[in-house]
C-alpha cells in the first residue's frame, strides 16, 4: 500500500511490525524517513543493527536512531557506539508514558509536557518542520 | 512439558520463558528451548552466548523429485533427538536452544532451516523431552503451524490497553493442530492490585501467573543476562517459579 497509493501532500506514518519482517518487503523510494526504535539493551541494539543494515543495504532513505527508554549518558553513549554516525534522537524513560499506557490514551494528549513526548515534538519539527 | 509463550511485542515473553525454561531444566532435566521469533530474544533470557543457532544447511535434504512430503526435510538418517544434540547450542542447567534462524537482510536464505525446525519440534520424542517456546509478538505468526508442538498455549499480558487486545485476539486465535489442552493467561509487570482480575476479565482467560512490574528485570534486559542469572533472588524470577510449580500440577 506504501508503494502504491498517491498520498498527495499528506504526511503518512507508518508503524511497522516489530522486527525487519516488513523491512525486508519494503520497496525502495516508498518511505522519506526510516526511524528505527532501539532500546539501550543488547537484544534491541542487536534488531537495530540488522534494521540498519537493511535500511542501508536498500537505501530506503534518511536513517535515524530513535533512542527509547534513555536513562542517562551512559545509555546514550552506549548506542552511539553500537550506531556510529546514524543520526540519534534520545527519548527519555519517562513514567508519563508508561501511565498512558496502562490507561490506553494518547501521551501527547494527556502529558504535552512529558520530557518523553518533548523529545518527540522535537523529532517531529526536525523531520517536518512547522511553516 | 511442552508450553509456548505468545503475546504482544515487548509484553515480556522472551524474559519469562528463558527464566522458565532454566527452572524447569533444574527441576525436570532436559529443555529444549526453542525461538521462532526471527528477531534475537529468547538467547539472552536463557543466558546462551550465542544469537544465531539455525540448523546448519548440510543437515538438511532437498525432497527428490516425484516424492511426497515437505520440500526440506533433516538429511537421511538424521533424527531430531541427534539434531537437537548435535546443532542446539548448549546453554546453563543443561539447556538446549535452538531457533529457526534470524532475518538478516532482504534475502531469504531460512527456509532450509524452518523446515527442520518445524520437523524437529514435530517429531521429537515426548518421552525425556520438555519443550518451551517463545512464539512472535502479534497475532500473525502465532498459531500458523509454530505452536503445534505446545501443550500449553501461555499468553503473556501487560495491563495495558493495547497488550489487553492483542492478547484477547490470540485466545481467539489459539486453533493450533492438534489444539493444546489449555490456553492460560500470564499476567506481567504487574503494579497495581486490580491488574490480575482486569487481565482475567479482558482477556476471557484463567491467569495462572502475576508476575510483579521489576526493576530487577529490566536491569537484567540492559545488561543482556538471563534474568535468573543477573537477579535469582528477584521477585519476578520468584513470580516464574511459581509458575512453574502450578504448571506442574496441572499436568
Amino acid at each position: 500500500m506504501l508503494g502504491s497509493a498517491e498520498f498527495g501532500d499528506a504526511v503518512v506514518v507508518a508503524d511497522l511490525e516489530a522486527g525487519i519482517g516488513t523491512l525486508t518487503r519494503l520497496g525502495d523510494e516508498v518511505v522519506d524517513v526510516v526511524l528505527a526504535v532501539v532500546e539501550p539493551t543488547p537484544k534491541s541494539i542487536e534488531v537495530g543493527t540488522r534494521a540498519v543494515a537493511l535500511a542501508r543495504e536498500k537505501s530506503l532513505g534518511r536513517l535515524v536512531i530513535v533512542a527509547n527508554r534513555v536513562r542517562g549518558a551512559e545509555d546514550v553513549e552506549r548506542l552511539v557506539a553500537a550506531f556510529g554516525e546514524v543520526e540519534l534522537v534520545a527519548v527519555p524513560d519517562d513514567p508519563a508514558i508508561v501511565d498512558a499506557e496502562r490507561r490506553g490514551v494518547a501521551p501527547l494528549d494527556t502529558a504535552p509536557d512529558a520530557p518523553a513526548v518533548q523529545a518527540l515534538v522535537g523529532l517531529a519539527e526536525s523531520l517536518a518542520p512547522v511553516a | 512439558m511442552r508450553v509456548a509463550f505468545v503475546g504482544k511485542g515487548g509484553a515480556g515473553k522472551s524474559a519469562i520463558a528463558g527464566t522458565f525454561a532454566r527452572l524447569l531444566a533444574r527441576r525436570d532435566g532436559p529443555v529444549l528451548a526453542v525461538d521462532s521469533d526471527p528477531m534475537p530474544g529468547l538467547a539472552f533470557s536463557v543466558g546462551v552466548p550465542v544469537t544465531d543457532a539455525p540448523i546448519p544447511d548440510e543437515a538438511v535434504q532437498e525432497r527428490a523429485e516425484g516424492e511426497e512430503g515437505p520440500r526440506f526435510r533433516l538429511r537421511e538418517g538424521l533424527t531430531a533427538a541427534e539434531a537437537v544434540q548435535r546443532y542446539a547450542a548448549a546453554g546453563p542447567d543443561g539447556v538446549r536452544f535452538l531457533q529457526f534462524g534470524k532475518l538478516r537482510g532482504s534475502s531469504g536464505g531460512l527456509l532450509r532451516s524452518q523446515f527442520a525446525f518445524r520437523q524437529i519440534l514435530s517429531s521429537l520424542p515426548e518421552e525425556g523431552w520438555n519443550v518451551v517456546g517463545d512464539l512472535p509478538g502479534g497475532t500473525r505468526q502465532a498459531f500458523f503451524g509454530w505452536g503445534g508442538y505446545a501443550r500449553t498455549i501461555l499468553v503473556v499480558v501487560e495491563p495495558t490497553a493495547k497488550s489487553l487486545l492483542s492478547a484477547r485476539r490470540l485466545a481467539r486465535l489459539a486453533t493450533v493442530d492438534p489444539p493444546p489442552d489449555a490456553v492460560v493467561a500470564v499476567a506481567n509487570k504487574v503494579r497495581e492490585p486490580g491488574d490480575v482480575e482486569l487481565v482475567a476479565r479482558r482477556t476471557g482467560l484463567e491467569v495462572v501467573a502475576s508476575v510483579p512490574w521489576d526493576e530487577a528485570l529490566a536491569d537484567a534486559e540492559r545488561q543482556g543476562r538471563a534474568p535468573i542469572d543477573a537477579a535469582p533472588d528477584s521477585a519476578s524470577v520468584a513470580a516464574v517459579a511459581s509458575l512453574l510449580d502450578r504448571l506442574g500440577k496441572v499436568s
